[in-house]
């Protein structure tokens, strides 16, 4: 089996190289005083608010995303009750890239 | 069946998670996350591996889950508490499956992994050692359970639920945002379901939303609790999810999760689909 035949967090980060493809990708990195947070999560909203995925981020601060062409918003949840939104516009066959400061 | 019944918050786990008799099990889908760090006590299922007969698509038999179940040292009367990444879709489809296999003590700690980690509480680890048992499954109960006749039988019939997010019910996405876009053959849904994604039922850090505002989402949404419900998504786990709630949480009396989901009905021959976003 592979990856994608569950529903499953990947492992966190985004070590693995991305094939973006046909696929329309949100990829970010999210800091807090300029260093990786390692512990938290990220997920994507869809334009009217509503949850559409959640991963743990990666021990770089990393995420990603296989979205579909339009607007999303990332939100970033984190120990201390650290948060941060940011939106982001989606194309298929291209690397949306996401920095996020909490 | 009350909350108190299915459900512990931390403070429980924390008071618990050195008695032998209860059992924290942390279900991943990517065990990874439990190898960097789990809850002290814990021991891991792997949803892929443990649960997932390797030839057949389908969960292990009562053999299978009996010799699981006595290798990693659970007992029959043993209190088993999940928790698991995903704010808790595959310690929901865990449970669900402990309930198929007639596991009478079983719950859910509220938020899972996600709030336990986002409130900086201990995480080790050491893997802990349990001693053997002889477990005894019961046959599975296939009442909680829907395969693909009884799903097609029920449209414009039973509630069907399709608990996938407006984007994948509509037919824009064929699987969740964080994986590829790869699936069934077909995307779309099952003709007369209504579209109430499972986040809908969590809060923000994952644990689930009150009585009162649960019955409110899904009675607004067009389920008529004096029928029977069907939940499904793409691969069953979400769905069982909205199970827990409908079947545990709300003590709907006959709810299913369809476990094909998605990945089975879209590939499905001759079968009716529905493009589109829920009316």
């Amino acid at each position: 089996m592979t990856a994608s035949d569950g529903c499953g967090a990947p492992a966190g980060g985004v070590s693995a190289p991305a094939d973006v493809g046909d696929q329309a990708v949100v990829q970010g990195r999210v800091t807090h005083d300029g260093a990786p947070v390692a512990t938290g999560y990220a997920r994507l909203l869809d334009s009217g608010g509503d949850f559409v995925a959640e991963v743990p981020l990666g021990s770089d601060g990393g995420f990603r995303f296989f979205a579909a062409p339009g607007t999303w918003t990332v939100r970033v949840l984190a120990p201390g009750g650290l948060s941060g939104d940011q939106s982001v516009t989606a194309d298929t066959g291209r690397l949306a890239a996401v920095e996020l400061a909490l | 069946m009350s909350r108190s019944d299915v459900l512990v918050d931390a403070a429980w786990v924390e008071s618990h998670r050195d008695d032998p008799h209860v059992v924290l099990v942390e279900v991943d889908e990517d065990t990874a996350a439990y190898d960097k760090g789990h809850i002290r006590n814990a021991i891991k299922l792997d949803w892929q591996k443990d649960l997932q007969d390797h030839v057949r698509r389908d969960f292990v038999d009562k053999a299978g889950f009996e010799a699981l179940l006595s290798e990693r040292g659970i007992g029959n009367d043993d209190t088993v508490v999940l928790y698991g990444g995903n704010n808790n879709w595959f310690a929901a489809y865990a449970y669900w499956y402990f309930k198929i296999y007639g596991h009478r003590n079983v719950k859910l700690l509220d938020g899972g992994r996600k709030k336990w980690e986002l409130e900086s509480r201990e995480l080790v680890t050491e893997v802990p050692k349990r001693a053997a048992t002889h477990y005894t499954a019961s046959d599975p109960d296939s009442s909680i359970r829907a395969l693909r006749d009884e799903v097609v039988a029920a449209i414009g019939t039973w509630n069907l639920v399709d608990v996938r997010s407006p984007d994948e019910f509509s037919g824009k996405l064929l699987a969740p945002a964080h994986l590829p876009q790869e699936s069934a053959q077909r995307p779309g849904h099952i003709p007369s379901a209504r579209n109430i994604p499972w986040s809908k039922a969590a809060n923000e850090d994952g644990t689930f939303r009150s009585d009162d505002d649960l019955r409110e989402l899904y009675s607004g949404a067009g389920v008529d609790f004096g029928k029977d419900t069907i939940a499904y998504c793409r691969i069953g786990e979400r769905s069982a999810h909205t199970w827990f709630v409908l079947h545990e949480l709300l003590g709907q009396p006959n709810v299913k999760n369809y476990d094909g989901s998605w990945t089975e009905y879209g590939s499905l021959v001759a079968v009716p689909i529905e493009l589109g976003a829920a009316s």
